[in-house]
């Protein structure tokens, strides 16, 4: 199968290696035979681009500039966007992209900028630019019945406040605010969050939930993944959980 | 005033002293106390010479090094940073150890590399006579903020700035300062002439996309690499500059270029570093240093601080390159295909305070361009996160060795034979470097034996 993912603002929301969760998805299709098609979009294409025909939907972070540049269009899709969620495909955003799908993001200059209401939380980020969330984070959410750790770099100033199904439980770092228990928000098919990294990189049994969900959804019927060989991977979290679980410095 | 400025160097020439005395190396300590204890500090000293500042994301300290020699060549008195120090801190640092009791600093020229941050800091205080802007990329995120704010602060310093102003031509980031000071006569522009791997679109991360006058976006003729390259704003023209010097016929087999109608060998052979040059022929066309030393410089002079360092082993040649940034991997990743032997590569991957905790940055790194590599060993405390960078990029993960320990590392890389290049971020570099020559000087003992 191909799976067919729509992009969506890759030139401004690009920092922190965001794009690399494409490339890892791409790969970890490949490895399976099966195929990855992308698609960028960038402002001014809602009227010709169909959502629902794509199986996921993919954002990432952008600085507050960008945001504000970009979320006129954005609100110019929102019933096209809210048809593609309500018709299953999925949702995965990261930083800017989260905060976007909210009611509204209140940046560090006071400015509101609206979101695109898909989701009851809101965002509001602190007047004073030194104040942010910044580090490494490692959170604890559920794959498939299993409990499975998630580890990524967060860089935020914005506090997520209002969250009813959130991704994962932190474990270490903070999360939707200043030493939140709770990380990102989560549905069926949807996991909005703040960790870069990126964010599949080291948390592949990740990336291989949502291409079930996709493949699945696809195809009609339940698709299991075979497994791949993720020794590195393995490691890089193992090195990573040593230092920052075993050190107990902010641990929860 | 007088007394406050007597005051903060016998102060900082104490404190100084005392170090001495402990055996410690007096590199920024002092110059931290004097800034903390007097935000003013550096107005303590009298200087009656030029100073060159050199700044930008990459390639400040060769650049630094480079023009500090050529003024050296010419039996000039110089004081300058060569290993960095770039901050207010460290310049007061520099200028403590080389000031009498009166704070007067004597010598002919100062060259300063400065951190971009501290541009406005330290030459709000001291009087600059040139400064020498090579580029601005993506630099520890997660420190810096963004670039545009970074832009904005050196712009802000140019606003009231009628000395030399050195600039990067082809980088539309650069370019923009010139326009800072309209009344500022004596802006100068560098370009370097398109070369063989220049390309037609964009291949790695680029920060100027958009006009900064205007916010159209830019239209390029050809991208030598990341953003920079020759740039024009279709709706207001920016970026149409007649250049002060350029660089034309870049030869990187050779490796050579021409400038002002004369050919000139270089000892370096990446378009980066031809760039680095540029920036100092300007520096040295603007204070009448005679095309002789130019020449010389160029040929023979190499700033061997792992910014592309020769090594050698049973006649195996290791090239070891700093990259800090997805700029600067970009760069030597597409150097070391430019290489079309087959050869292996290290990259030591680092995540302490200075180099960022966060290593994101590597995915913007291009590894899908790799040709040749027969192997990749990676080492640092992110060894692992490059290793999964590298593998998820399509290169088999059976040719990936992970060595933690830089030691075992670089013993790894050298279990084979044939042409190596290593690239090591910026914490990572002089340790690597440390480790290449442990194993270089254990093995010439163990051969001697």
């Amino acid at each position: 199968m191909t799976v067919k993912v729509l992009h969506m603002y890759p030139n401004m929301l690009d920092l922190y290696g965001d794009s690399g969760n494409m490339e890892l998805l791409s790969y970890r299709l490949k490895m399976r035979g099966h195929g990855f098609e992308k698609t960028s979009y960038t402002i001014g294409d809602g009227a010709k681009t169909d959502f629902e025909s794509y199986d996921l939907i993919y954002l990432g972070g952008g600085a507050d500039f960008e945001q504000q540049l970009l979320a006129e269009d954005l609100l110019s899709c929102k019933d096209k966007i809210l048809r593609a969620y309500k018709s299953g495909v999925f949702m995965l955003m990261i930083c800017g992209g989260y905060q976007l799908m909210g009611k509204y993001y209140k940046d560090s200059n006071g400015k509101k900028i609206p979101g695109l209401g898909l989701f009851d939380y809101y965002t509001v980020a602190s007047t004073n630019k030194r104040e942010r969330c910044i580090g490494n984070i490692v959170i604890e959410t559920d794959i498939g019945g299993k409990k499975y750790k998630v580890i990524g770099f967060e860089n935020h100033g914005g506090m997520t406040e209002n969250v009813k199904t959130p991704f994962g439980k932190v474990i270490f770092g903070n999360g939707n605010k200043f030493g939140s228990e709770t990380e990102g928000y989560r549905e069926k098919n949807v996991i909005a969050t703040y960790l870069h990294g990126p964010l599949l990189s080291k948390n592949p049994k990740l990336a291989d939930h949502i291409l079930e969900y996709i493949l699945s959804r696809k195809q009609g019927s339940p698709v299991s993944l075979k497994p791949l060989n993720d020794e590195l991977e393995s490691k890089a979290r193992e090195v990573m959980f040593k230092r920052l679980l075993e050190s107990g410095k902010n641990k929860k | 005033m007088f007394i406050i400025n007597f005051f903060t160097i016998l102060i900082g020439k104490i404190l100084s002293g005392l170090l001495h005395l402990l055996g410690k190396n007096a590199g920024n300590l002092p110059g931290l106390v004097l800034c903390t204890m007097r935000k003013n500090a550096l107005k303590a000293f009298k200087i009656d010479c030029p100073i060159i500042a050199v700044t930008g994301t990459n390639g400040k300290t060769s650049v630094t090094n480079f023009i500090a020699e050529m003024f050296r060549q010419t039996g000039a008195k110089i004081i300058t940073n060569p290993e960095g120090n770039n901050l207010d801190t460290g310049i007061t640092s520099l200028l403590l150890n080389h000031c009498t009791m009166g704070g007067k600093v004597k010598a002919d020229y100062l060259i300063l590399e400065t951190d971009e941050s501290h541009v406005p800091v330290v030459y709000s205080k001291l009087k600059l006579e040139t400064l020498v802007v090579l580029n601005f990329f993506r630099d520890q995120l997660d420190r810096n903020g963004e670039v545009e704010t970074l832009i904005l602060k050196v712009s802000k310093f140019c606003e009231t700035f009628g000395g030399n102003l050195i600039l990067n031509g082809d980088d539309p980031n650069v370019a923009r300062l010139g326009y800072a000071n309209p009344k500022n006569p004596n802006v100068k522009y560098f370009s370097v002439d398109k070369y063989r791997y220049a390309t037609d679109s964009l291949h790695e991360a680029g920060e100027g996309r958009f006009c900064p006058r205007c916010g159209t976006e830019l239209a390029y003729d050809y991208y030598q690499y990341s953003h920079i390259g020759r740039f024009a704003c279709p709706k207001c023209g920016y970026g149409k500059l007649k250049p002060y010097v350029k660089f034309t016929d870049i030869d990187l087999q050779k490796p050579s270029f021409t400038a002002e109608g004369e050919e000139y060998i270089t000892a370096g052979s990446t378009i980066y570093y031809m760039y680095n040059l540029c920036a100092v022929y300007a520096a040295a066309k603007l204070y009448g240093i005679d095309k002789k030393t130019v020449r010389k410089v160029f040929k023979g002079f190499e700033v061997n601080n792992g910014r592309m360092e020769k090594f050698e082993y049973k006649g195996s040649v290791l090239t070891l390159n700093l990259a800090k940034n997805p700029v600067g991997a970009n760069m030597t990743v597409r150097m070391i295909n430019e290489c079309e032997d087959n050869k292996e590569m290290l990259f030591v991957l680092n995540d302490n305070l200075a180099d960022g905790h966060d290593v994101s940055w590597i995915w913007d790194i291009n590894f899908s361009i790799f040709n040749n590599v027969t192997r990749v060993v990676t080492s640092g405390r992110r060894a692992y996160d490059i290793a999964v960078r590298i593998k998820c990029s399509g290169y088999p993960a059976e040719k990936i060795v992970v060595r933690p320990d830089l030691d075992d590392a670089v013993k790894e890389l050298f279990s084979t034979k044939g042409r190596k290049f290593a690239v090591a971020n910026y914490t990572a570099v002089q340790p690597t470097r440390s480790a290449l020559k442990r194993f270089l000087n254990g093995e010439a003992k163990r051969n001697d034996s």
